[in-house]
């Protein structure tokens, strides 16, 4: 099968200190991909360097063999929910049409299809009677849901979750987790950084163990072992640990 | 001034195109500022202002006194003001807010020395008090159609761009994953910002543009939630803010531009008090609500304390309240009002008990909370606790409840009561390796045959092995049986003897 996203030799460094060093690894569809590792390891670093946003990196990134561009539209990106004004004078339904925009050209306007297909997301996310709050009048965890909706309002084929599960009730996790299992079945391909290890096994079907370098990746059966753990988990200091 | 004369003035050529002028600058700037404040620019937008001095002293200096060629200047110092801050800011390790004022403050000290020295110069009129605060009064037909051919440009490109001003203001990092560039969207932003501060140039001056950018879409973002809507409310009250501004300038016969400014501040005002949901007059009503339902909350609760000590008198509740007499008798009589008081007597109905055990669980499951997970000393647990009952929703409760495991005593060593329309003694509550009795009487059909086809027979005792987060392990006749949380919750036992 053809790789949904082929990661060759990706390097990535700020300030002269290195962030990921020379990682190989390929995404296939149909799977829900846990990427798993300790503070510092790059998992977010690596989430923006597969959305182009890292400005300075060698290697090449590509998606079913091609370059970001070609793919923009559908790679859907929910990233972590700190930095965000939640004062923006902004309902759900507006954050949710925002998928619509890359389809969209500059003076298209949105139409009744894309209305209707907001209002499909809201409803997969159970979120449709909150459409017209201001954003800032929700909970963490339906705050969540509605990036999340977005993200299937833009009809995207890849989707790249940072910490969804951070600050969101258990009813919410339940329900995104249903979701992107559901997403993974109809072939397309999920990615999601997670920090939880305890719901690793349950969760995702393949995992990515990052720490700077690629530790492991594979399924999480044979991949999710004490031993790919404690290497992802301690090689950050090579030293300490010959030490101890 | 009288008002047949302030009509007939209005009437003037002079007055129509300033009254032409500054109410095109109020809705452009109105518009603009919006997205100025939202993406945190104001000072940025100060710093634009102050910045463009310099660009009118060289476009003076090239082709003397032109419209055409102030703006050209103008403009070209104002991106080259942005394009250095954000060189600064990216490169320099100086503050971000510091490379502002060093670059703005430069610029415009050399705009003023500029300005000074050639105001000098044999047959000249430039006068640096008019770029300072604008001089509305002298506006003439060119630098109309320039005002004009400007807030047309930026109001059209507002439209056409929305999405992009929408998407890079509320989350930059989002738009540059749909392939918008958020650097040509904030240098664009920069450029209609320096069109309307040249507009304004003439009708406000450079030190005041800032009130025009910042006031109006300041108060918009009071009113309403969203953000057509803010951009509208803008452009009205920015247009208002100019338009009441000059005529009350002219009748006091006093400079136009701060009076602008001084309008648009009494409208903020006006919107910071009385706003609805945002406003201080809004936020204090709901505070006295609050401050109300809590104190009726806390003599519901006393009442149902006293009325099972069998102790409830209004002497007792007063007592115990710290409340005077006249105070207690007006709570009493609005429980009454609300049905949670019984009308002929001094005792709580069954929703005032069922209000009151609430309430009651609320204070217990968040003391155990702190104590517990908190690791609160006990000490302090019960005057936080006070508080919180009355904030937390029931939905909250549940979760608190159980992250705790389900706990049947506070820290205090209080029973905590069941959730609404839960038995009160139920298989949850009883502790691990203790013993209980399933009552005959389920609450509903549905439980009793559930418990059925788990194996477990009412009348004969149980014992709680285990407590999980999702099952609770009981056994019963040397069988063991999980039954889930949701379950043993509504699984009413005999009361204990």
């Amino acid at each position: 099968m053809n790789p949904a996203i082929s990661i060759k030799g990706l390097s990535v460094s700020y300030d002269r200190k290195v962030v990921l060093a020379n990682i190989f690894l390929d995404i296939e569809p149909g799977s829900v991909y846990g990427i798993i590792g300790p503070n510092g390891a790059g998992k977010s670093t690596l989430f923006k360097a597969i959305l182009g946003l890292v400005e300075s990196h060698t290697g090449v990134i590509e998606f079913f063999n091609e370059d970001v561009e070609a793919h923009r539209k559908e790679i859907a990106y929910v990233p972590q929910r700190d930095d965000i004004d939640w004062d923006f004078p902004a309902t759900v339904f507006d954050i949710v049409l925002m998928g619509r925009y890359p389809y969209k050209k500059l003076l298209e306007p949105i139409n009744k299809r894309d209305r209707e297909k907001a209002l499909q997301a809201l409803r997969k996310l159970g979120i449709e009677n909150l459409k017209d709050r201001q954003v800032g009048e929700l909970s963490g965890g339906q705050q969540q849901r509605m990036f999340i909706a977005r993200a299937l309002c833009q009809e995207a084929n890849i989707y790249l979750l940072d910490e969804p599960f951070v600050g969101v009730d258990i009813t919410t996790e339940e329900k995104i987790i249903s979701l992107l299992k559901d997403l993974a079945q109809q072939g397309k391909t999920l990615l999601v950084v997670h920090h939880d290890l305890s719901t690793v096994r349950e969760y995702f079907d393949k995992v990515v163990l990052i720490n700077q370098r690629l530790v492991a990746a594979g399924d999480t059966e044979n991949t999710f072992t004490e031993e790919n753990i404690a290497k992802a988990y301690t090689s950050q200091l090579p030293i300490l640990h010959k030490i101890s | 001034m009288g008002f047949a004369e302030l009509i007939q003035h209005l009437q003037e050529p002079w007055a129509l195109r300033a009254l032409a002028a500054s109410s095109m600058v109020g809705i452009m700037c109105g518009v603009l500022g919006s997205f100025i404040v939202l993406r945190n620019m104001a000072l940025i937008g100060d710093a634009l202002s102050h910045a463009i001095l310099p660009g009118v002293v060289v476009a003076f200096l090239l082709v003397g006194q032109s419209t055409l060629g102030f703006f050209t200047g103008a403009v070209a110092a104002g991106l080259l003001s942005a394009v250095a801050i954000t060189w600064i800011q990216r490169n320099v390790k100086t503050k971000a807010d510091a490379a502002i004022g060093i670059v703005f403050t430069a610029m415009f000290s050399l705009g003023v020395i500029g300005i000074s020295r050639v105001s000098r110069l044999p047959g000249v009129h430039l006068d640096l008090k008019d770029f300072l605060f604008g001089n509305v009064l002298g506006v003439n037909n060119e630098d109309l159609y320039l005002t004009l051919a400007i807030t047309l440009y930026v109001l059209i490109s507002v439209v056409v761009f929305y999405r992009y001003l929408f998407a890079t203001t509320f989350q930059p990092v989002i738009a540059q994953t749909m392939g918008i560039s958020v650097r040509a969207i904030h240098y664009y932003l920069m450029l209609l910002l320096s069109f309307a501060v040249v507009a304004s140039l003439q009708t406000v001056g450079v030190i005041l543009v800032v009130a025009m950018l910042i006031t109006p879409a300041a108060t918009a973002l009071l009113l309403s939630k969203r953000l057509p809507k803010v951009l509208m409310i803008a452009a009205l009250i920015g247009f208002m803010s100019a338009i009441i501004g000059l005529v009350a300038a002219i009748i006091l016969e006093t400079a136009p531009g701060p009076a602008m400014a001084v309008v648009a501040t009494i409208f903020y005002l006006l919107a910071a008090l009385f706003a609805p949901g945002k406003g201080l007059l809004f936020r204090q009503i709901r505070k006295l609500e609050l401050q109300r339902r809590i104190r009726l909350e806390d003599t519901l609760k006393q009442a149902f304390h006293l009325q099972s000590a069998g102790k409830l008198s209004e002497e007792s509740l007063a007592e115990n309240l710290g409340f005077s007499q006249k105070v207690v008798d007006r709570q009493v009589q609005k429980l009454r009002n609300r049905g949670l008081m019984k009308a002929e007597e001094l005792q709580l109905t069954k929703k005032g008990n069922e209000e009151a055990r609430r309430l009651v669980r609320a204070h217990r499951l968040w003391e155990t909370y702190l104590a517990n997970q908190v690791g609160m000393p006990a000490e302090q647990i019960h005057d936080h606790a006070e508080k919180y009952e009355h904030l937390l929703s029931e939905d909250v409760l549940d979760e608190v409840d159980r992250t705790l495991g389900y706990p049947s005593i506070d820290p205090h060593g209080s029973p905590i009561p069941a959730r609404r329309g839960l038995p009160e003694y139920s298989l949850l509550q009883l502790e691990p390796g203790k013993k209980g009795i399933i009552a005959e009487q389920q609450s509903s059909e549905l439980i009793a045959s559930r418990l059925w086809h788990l194996g477990l027979a009412p009348k004969s005792p149980v014992t709680l092995v285990a407590k999980g987060e999702e099952e609770v392990e009981v056994q019963q006749n040397g069988q063991t049986v999980k039954v889930p949380v949701d379950l043993a919750r509504r699984v009413s036992l005999e009361k204990p003897a």
